[in-house]
């Protein structure tokens, strides 16, 4: 009796907070705000509208976070996050949509969107941004909306994020380099001579690295910026190839093979985790490795814990082949925040998501107040913390587009929160300034062969890669890789991407 | 019973037996215990990793024993809301679901137990039915979806109050208490609902226990139910949480989510939150091991 009498108890209880959530909040701040408020438009006795979004997955509840409530008050509507789940978001996402859940807007990826808008899911609104998105169209470049047009329509409004950034570079063990005199590498000959030396002085791995067979410092000294394994394109001759077809690919994997077979770089290289990477350089089983800059900090203190005598030296970007540094940069679109046809009030969540983008709000959602979240210090952002870290780590959740101009200067306060991190980040930048090549299809609308083969393909070469490079499959083979590559889907891919390419040069 | 005589022998046989059985007895023992240690070893790697410092742990240099130990990483997951809620989420399902659970399924098993029900077979073959077959993950959806039942804490643990498996083993159960005792209770003037509550069930506190402890177990480690039903992170259990936690720390989660690099939790602490989510559960089998075995066996070797 007792139990049953708790379970019911506990059961209102969940109910009643649900629901305080849902109206109480929304009654009291949501009418008085507006009013107040100078960004709002005429008719402003109405009350304004309530929003249910959904955003995609982050580890934290969006509805209690210090950006939702500082929005809901800023911009007087009241506006409750769904997530999107860590894994399969996309079954998921085809749940809900099935179901025409009640969302007034979605942060989508860029295959959720092609899919959605392809579907018919998607409002398509270009003519409400005309209408009510003047700060939309003010501080989003033309060059993102293209990115965001399917078929001549806009049915998303494209977010880009920190402008463009260069993730990775090589870090070396510096009091070994010191150790046995030998100078930074600028040459891919130099590097194998450093990685042979320090193999066999020290007697451990030169360098280690897992999974993706594509080594970001290394295969671009072959000519081929390509980061993830099914994209990488390259224009020649006016035409986009990706790079699999170029023939320096091939060279590429015979040197990675000569590596491998001379034990310089981690025999593991097909199983390791990115964690076991970082393992064996902090532990001293081997030299170097290819570093994010997010992971500084840790690498750092982990290096300096086992072996307080060691340093971090970080090897400059190396020359390719015809003496030009090329470094691997991102950018573009990282989402796409659409309308479902079935939604309320369109008019009013164009005028919501348009109110976002307005100087200030966006500038406090983002980095909060001055002297409360950061300061700033010769036009930077610092942040203030623990207090920025406490309330903001998870801001850019609720991004819904961006100032293109403003947000990646603003951004970069995230990366200033450690400064092993943010030198890190900043020695990346300033190395690659000048050489960062861009993938041409970072702008690009997302493309519905890209969107159907970029995983299989992405796979294929992956495990082929890694067969050549351990020596499991004989390199001759790779006519037959090429041909299995286009057949599955690279052709396809190739094509699409041609089309799109075309018709942007108009 | 049968076994014995012949187990004897054998037995008095192994006293006297020659050098060969005795290395054979100790290399099995000693296999059996690595064997046995294997699968504790994980687990006592996770509790030194769980106090150890974060610079050790990332280094690979714990194995067994804590290096630096430390409690920090306990006080910040105890500390986290979104741990707690999480906790209290699957606290809350756990001890509703399975309290519902058994009095559901007991309320089945009882009279599908009793001969004289009018119809038992059809409604046995009913049950078994939805054991093999089942409608499939969409309609399921669409149904708890017209039920109302989306993204509320009821879906956690109403569509699963009867386990037909659970139900047939106390229903056997049920089955093999002497018939005398419910005629003489009848003789007594003991209505069906007296007998099922003062006789039957206090008969029956073995399998109650196990299966209470069945769905105990069922109700905390779900999370699938969660990850169909859930949308609001406020109603998220624990293994939902733990499971996104280990995700979002992936490397494929990660190459594309380059910005959530940034806010990668330690391994540390991710090994302190496992240990605070498999805790609570661990510390109920200890406490119904008695019953465990006994009720499971009676339940099943009758006939």
């Amino acid at each position: 009796m007792l139990k049953k009498s708790i379970a019911v108890l506990s059961i209102s209880a969940m109910t009643a907070a649900l629901t305080a959530c849902g109206g109480g909040g929304g009654s009291a701040s949501g009418t008085n705000a507006p009013s107040a408020s100078p960004g709002a438009t005429a008719g402003a006795s109405k009350p304004k509208p309530e929003f249910k979004a959904l955003m995609q997955y982050g580890r934290f509840d969006p509805n209690e976070q210090v950006v939702a409530k500082l929005l809901n008050e800023k911009t007087g509507y009241k506006v409750t996050y769904d997530m999107l789940p860590v894994e399969n978001p996309d079954d998921k996402l085809n749940l809900l949509m099935a179901n025409k859940e009640k969302y007034s807007f979605m942060i989508l990826s860029a295959t959720q969107y092609s899919k959605l808008a392809a579907s018919g899911a998607l409002e398509p609104i270009d003519e409400l941004v005309n209408k009510y998105g003047t700060n939309l169209k003010n501080v989003i470049s033309q060059n993102s909306w293209n990115g965001a047009k399917l078929n001549g329509k806009i049915f998303g409004i494209p977010q880009t994020g920190s402008g463009t950034v260069v993730n990775s570079s090589l870090v070396i063990r510096q009091d070994w380099m010191d150790e046995l005199g030998l100078k930074m590498p600028t040459t891919r000959d130099e590097l194998y001579n450093v990685m042979k030396t320090i193999k066999e002085k020290k007697n451990v791995m030169a360098l280690s690295g897992g999974k993706s067979p594509l080594a970001p410092e290394i295969l671009p000294t072959f000519g081929l910026p390509m980061t993830t394994a099914a994209l990488g394109w390259e224009e020649v001759n006016g035409k986009l190839v990706n790079a699999v077809e170029n023939p320096n690919m091939k060279k590429y994997l015979e040197f990675m093979r000569k590596l491998y077979s001379e034990k310089l770089i981690d025999q593991e290289w097909s199983l390791n985790q990115s964690n076991k990477v970082i393992e064996n350089f902090t532990s001293g089983k081997a030299a170097m490795m290819s570093m994010g800059y997010f992971n500084a900090p840790t690498v750092k203190t982990a290096l300096e814990k086992n072996t307080p005598t060691a340093k971090i030296g970080t090897v400059p970007y190396l020359k390719g082949d015809d003496g030009k540094v090329r470094v691997v940069g991102t950018a573009g679109i990282s989402f796409y925040v659409g309308i479902p046809k079935w939604a309320e009030n369109k008019e009013e969540i164009i005028k919501y998501l348009d109110l976002k983008l307005d100087k200030d709000i966006h500038k406090e959602a983002t980095i909060g107040k001055e002297g409360v979240h950061h300061k700033v210090e010769n036009g930077n952002y610092i942040p203030i913390l623990p207090k920025f870290t406490e309330d903001y780590n998870d801001a850019s959740g609720f991004l819904t587009g961006v100032d293109e101009k403003n947000y990646p200067i603003y951004w970069q306060a995230r990366v200033r929160k450690d400064p092993v991190l943010f030198s890190a980040f900043e020695s990346n930048q300033a190395n690659a300034k000048g050489s960062a090549v861009l993938d041409p299809l970072s702008f690009a609308p997302p493309l519905e062969a890209v969107g159907k083969y970029n995983q299989k393909l992405n796979k294929l070469v992956e495990d082929t890669f890694l067969k050549y490079i351990t020596g499991a499959e004989p390199l001759e083979n790779y006519d037959k890789f090429l041909a299995q590559w286009k057949a599955d889907g690279g052709d396809e891919m190739t094509k699409a991407v041609n089309e799109w390419y075309a018709s942007t040069k108009k | 019973m049968k076994n014995s005589p012949a187990a004897k022998p054998a037995k008095s046989q192994a006293i006297r037996s020659s050098v060969g059985e005795k290395l054979f007895q100790a290399i099995n023992i000693v296999i059996f215990v690595l064997l046995g240690l294997t699968t504790v070893f994980p687990f006592l790697n996770l509790i030194a990793k769980s106090f150890s410092s974060e610079a050790a742990v990332v280094s690979g240099m714990v194995t067994l024993f804590p290096i630096d130990f430390q409690v920090g990483t306990y006080k910040y997951v105890a500390s986290s809301s979104m741990f707690l809620n999480a906790f209290m989420v699957s606290v809350t399902v756990t001890v509703i679901g399975s309290f519902l659970a058994l009095f559901m399924t007991t309320l089945a098993a009882y009279p599908l137990s009793k001969p004289r029900l009018r119809g038992r077979k059809f409604f046995i073959l009913m049950y078994l039915f939805t054991m093999l077959f089942s409608g499939g993950l969409i309609p399921t959806y669409l149904l708890i979806h017209s039920l109302g039942l989306i993204d509320k804490l009821p879906v956690l643990f109403l569509p699963f109050m009867i386990s037909v498996y659970n139900m047939l083993i106390i229903k056997s159960y049920f089955e093999s208490l002497p018939e005398g005792l419910e005629e003489s209770a009848k003789i007594d003037g003991a209505s069906n609902m007296t007998i099922l509550v003062r006789i039957v069930l206090p008969l029956s506190l073995p399998v109650l226990a196990t299966i209470t402890l069945f769905y105990a177990v069922q109700f905390w480690n779900d999370y699938f139910t969660s990850l169909l039903y859930i949308n609001s992170s406020s109603l998220k259990p624990l293994q939902l949480y733990l499971k996104e936690l280990f995700v979002s720390s992936t490397d494929t989660f990660l190459r594309d989510n380059v910005e959530a690099n940034l806010n990668v939790s330690p391994q540390s602490i991710q090994a302190a939150s496992i240990m605070l989510a498999t805790l609570p559960i661990l510390l109920v089998y200890p406490f119904l091991q008695k019953y465990f075995v006994k009720g499971v066996l009676i339940g099943s070797v009758k006939g």
